[in-house]
C-alpha cells in the first residue's frame, strides 16, 4: 500500500501536469473566442464547454471508447499501441478533459478584459499580430491566466468519474486523493479518509482564494486603464 | 526625409451608420488639421489613416508609399506604416510605467536606423517627462497622459503623426499647457501632422492647412485663418464661438503689466495681455473670443478696457442667428472677427471700408 503521502504527492504531481497540457491549447482557443468571429463560433463554444454539464463517467466513458482497441485512436487503427488506460496517462488524459473547459472559459474573460485598443495602439506601436499578443495581451491577461490554470489544477485535483473509468483505482499506480478517499469511504477506513478529507479542505481553500485575489486584481488594474 | 516628401494622396468611402465617409484630399501640408463637429467622421478618417480600419475602400498615397488601393486588393498593415498615433484616451499599457511606455516602440525606431536614445531624450526634454519616468500611468493626470502618449509615439521612430483631438479632454489652463507643448513638438521634430479637432482655435495655432469635415464630407478645405473666417464654417463652429489666434512677441514682462507686440507691416501693434509665464522676446499665441470684442466708431476714452486698436470693416458677415463683422487690423495679420447684434450694426451703420477701433479687457486675452 501506498502512503497517503505518495498519494497526495502523485495527485498534486498530475494536476501540474494537467495544466502543462491544457495552458496552451486553452490559451489558443481562448483568445479565438475572445476575439475572432467566425462561422461555428457557437458550436466550437458549445462542444468546448460540454464536459463541463456531462456525468464525468459519460466523459470517461467517452475516452473509453476512443482509446479502445477499436477506438479512434485504439491499436487497431493507429497500428501500434499508445498504452494509455489504465496508467498515469489516463489520469492526465481525464483530468485534463474535465480541466479544460473551466481553462478555455476563465482565459475567455480574461482576454476579452484586454481592451482591443490597446493591441491596436501595439499594431500603431509596430507590432504585428504575434508581438501585440506577447507584449501587450498576455501580460495584461496574466492575471486572469494564472486564475484559469490554478481553477485547471483544483478541478483536476478533484477529478474522480472520469479518470476512474480510464485509470482505474489501483494503488501505487493510478490512485488519485479523490478515489483514495473513496475506496477509504468503501473499506471503513475512517482515519485515512478524514485525513485525505481535510488535505482536500485545504488544498481547495487555497486554490479558490488565491484564484479570486487575481481575478479581482485583474479586473481593477484592467478598469484603471479605462 | 526632406519635407518635400509628405505627400497625402487620399480617396477614401466608408458608410457609417449615419452617413458615410466620402472624402478626397491631395496636399502636402506638414501640418494637416481636420476639423469637424462630434459625429463627422474625423476619428474614422484617421483609424482609416492609421490603417486600424480596412474596411473603406479607395487609395491612400504617402510619400510614395502605398497604404491602400481598395482595387488592388492592398492594404498595409498598421504596423507597417510606421505611424505615430495619439488617440483621444491615450490608451497607455497599464501594465508598463511612464519609460515602459515610451520605450515599447524602441524596436521599430531601431529598425528604422533612427537614434533611439537620442530621440527618447529629445521627447522626455522637450514633454517634460523625466520627473515622470517612473511612474506607473494610473498615477499620471490628463494633461501627463497626453504628454505621455505623445511621447511614446514621438520615440517609435514614426514618419507621420496622427493626434486625435489631443486636448479635449482638458480643461482651460491645462490645455493652454499642453497645445504649447504641441508647438514645441511640431518645432523640434521634423514630422509631418494630421491633427483631429473640434476646437478652431487649436487647428489655428498648430496647422498649415485645414479640412473642415461635415457629415462625412469635406465642406471647406485651406489655410485656417481663412477657413474659419468663412461664413458657413461659422454655423459649423457655432457652439464654441469664434476665438481669433494670432502669434505676438513679449515685449514688457513685469508685475503689473505684460505687453504683446504683433507685427503689422509698417508698425506693430501692442496689446496688454493677462500675466503669462514667459520673458521678453518669447514668441506665445493668443486667442481672443469674437464676443469678447467691442466696436467703437471713434476712439473712446475713459474706459477701462486696457486694448483699443485701429481697425478697418472688411466685411459684414450674417449666418442665420448671429452676425459678425470682419476686420482687418494689419496687412501680414489675419483679421479679427467679432460677433456683433443685428441693433449694433444697424445704429453705428457698420459696412466694408469703415474705419473702427477695436477694444477688449486684458483679461480677455487668452495667452
Amino acid at each position: 500500500m501506498p502512503t497517503i503521502y505518495e498519494t497526495i504527492f502523485a495527485t498534486l504531481l498530475w494536476a501540474a501536469m494537467t495544466c502543462l497540457v491544457v495552458a496552451v491549447p486553452g490559451i489558443a482557443l481562448a483568445y479565438v473566442l475572445a476575439r475572432r468571429s467566425f462561422w461555428g463560433k457557437g458550436v466550437l463554444s458549445t462542444i468546448t464547454t460540454l464536459p463541463l454539464v456531462l456525468p464525468p463517467t459519460a466523459v470517461g466513458y467517452l475516452l473509453l471508447r476512443l482509446f479502445a482497441i477499436d477506438g479512434l485512436l485504439g491499436e487497431r487503427v493507429l497500428g501500434f499501441d499508445l498504452d494509455v488506460l489504465l496508467t498515469w496517462k489516463a489520469v492526465v488524459i481525464a483530468c485534463s478533459v474535465m480541466s479544460f473547459p473551466l481553462f478555455v472559459r476563465t482565459a475567455r474573460v480574461a482576454f476579452e478584459e484586454v481592451n482591443p485598443r490597446l493591441e491596436d495602439m501595439g499594431r500603431s506601436l509596430g507590432f504585428g499580430d504575434w508581438r501585440a499578443f506577447t507584449s501587450i495581451t498576455l501580460p495584461l491577461a496574466s492575471r486572469g491566466l494564472i486564475a484559469a490554470a490554478l481553477l485547471a489544477f483544483t478541478r483536476a485535483l478533484g477529478e474522480f468519474g472520469a479518470t476512474v473509468i480510464i485509470a482505474g483505482n489501483i494503488p501505487s499506480q493510478t490512485q488519485t486523493l479523490a478515489s483514495a478517499l473513496f475506496s477509504a469511504q468503501q473499506s471503513g477506513n475512517e482515519s485515512v479518509a478524514n485525513r485525505l478529507l481535510l488535505v482536500a479542505l485545504l488544498v481547495g481553500f487555497v486554490t479558490v482564494y488565491v484564484t479570486e485575489r487575481l481575478t479581482r486584481k485583474s479586473r481593477k488594474a484592467q478598469g484603471g486603464s479605462r | 526625409m526632406s519635407k518635400k516628401g509628405y505627400v497625402f494622396d487620399l480617396c477614401l468611402r466608408l458608410p457609417l451608420d449615419r452617413f458615410e465617409l466620402n472624402l478626397e484630399y491631395k496636399g502636402s501640408a506638414r501640418m494637416l488639421g481636420v476639423f469637424g463637429v462630434s459625429g463627422s467622421g474625423k476619428t474614422t478618417l484617421l483609424e482609416c489613416i492609421a490603417g486600424l480600419r480596412k474596411e473603406g475602400r479607395g487609395h491612400l498615397f504617402f510619400s510614395g508609399e502605398v497604404w491602400m488601393k481598395s482595387e488592388e486588393r492592398l492594404f498595409l498593415s498598421a504596423d507597417k506604416r510606421r505611424i505615430g498615433y495619439v488617440p483621444q484616451d491615450h490608451w497607455l499599457f497599464p501594465h508598463r510605467d511612464v519609460r515602459g511606455n515610451l520605450e515599447i516602440g524602441k524596436q521599430r525606431a531601431l529598425d528604422n536606423g533612427i537614434d533611439f536614445e537620442a530621440t527618447f531624450q529629445r521627447a522626455v526634454e522637450v514633454l517634460e517627462l523625466e520627473t515622470l519616468l517612473d511612474r506607473g500611468v494610473d498615477r499620471l493626470s490628463g494633461g501627463e497622459r497626453q504628454r505621455v502618449a505623445l511621447g511614446r509615439a514621438l520615440c517609435s521612430g514614426p514618419q507621420l503623426l496622427l493626434l486625435d483631438e489631443p486636448l479635449a479632454s482638458l480643461d482651460g489652463a491645462l490645455r493652454r499647457r499642453v497645445l504649447r507643448f504641441l508647438i514645441k513638438v511640431r518645432d523640434t521634430f521634423d514630422l509631418p501632422m494630421v491633427v483631429v479637432s473640434h476646437n478652431p482655435m487649436e487647428l489655428q495655432a498648430l496647422c498649415s492647412e485645414v479640412l473642415v469635415l461635415e457629415e462625412g464630407r469635406v465642406l471647406e478645405q485651406g489655410i485656417p485663418e481663412e477657413v474659419f473666417r468663412r461664413k458657413r464654417i461659422f454655423d459649423t463652429a457655432k457652439d464654441q464661438g469664434f476665438e481669433n489666434v494670432f502669434t505676438g512677441v513679449l515685449t514688457e514682462v513685469d508685475e503689473r503689466t505684460v505687453t504683446l507686440e504683433i507685427e503689422r507691416g509698417d508698425q506693430a501693434i501692442r496689446l496688454r495681455v493677462p500675466k503669462v509665464e514667459g520673458v521678453v522676446g518669447d514668441s506665445v499665441i493668443a486667442s481672443l473670443a469674437s464676443d469678447d470684442i467691442l466696436i467703437a466708431i471713434g476712439k473712446p476714452e475713459g474706459l477701462s478696457a486696457r486694448n483699443c486698436i485701429p481697425a478697418q470693416i472688411e466685411e459684414i458677415e450674417e449666418t442665420e442667428s448671429r452676425q459678425f463683422a470682419i476686420a482687418s487690423i494689419g496687412s501680414s495679420i489675419p483679421s479679427f472677427v467679432v460677433e456683433l447684434t443685428q441693433d449694433a450694426i444697424e445704429e453705428l451703420s457698420l459696412k466694408p471700408g469703415i474705419d473702427v477701433y477695436l477694444v477688449f479687457k486684458t483679461s480677455s486675452v487668452r495667452v
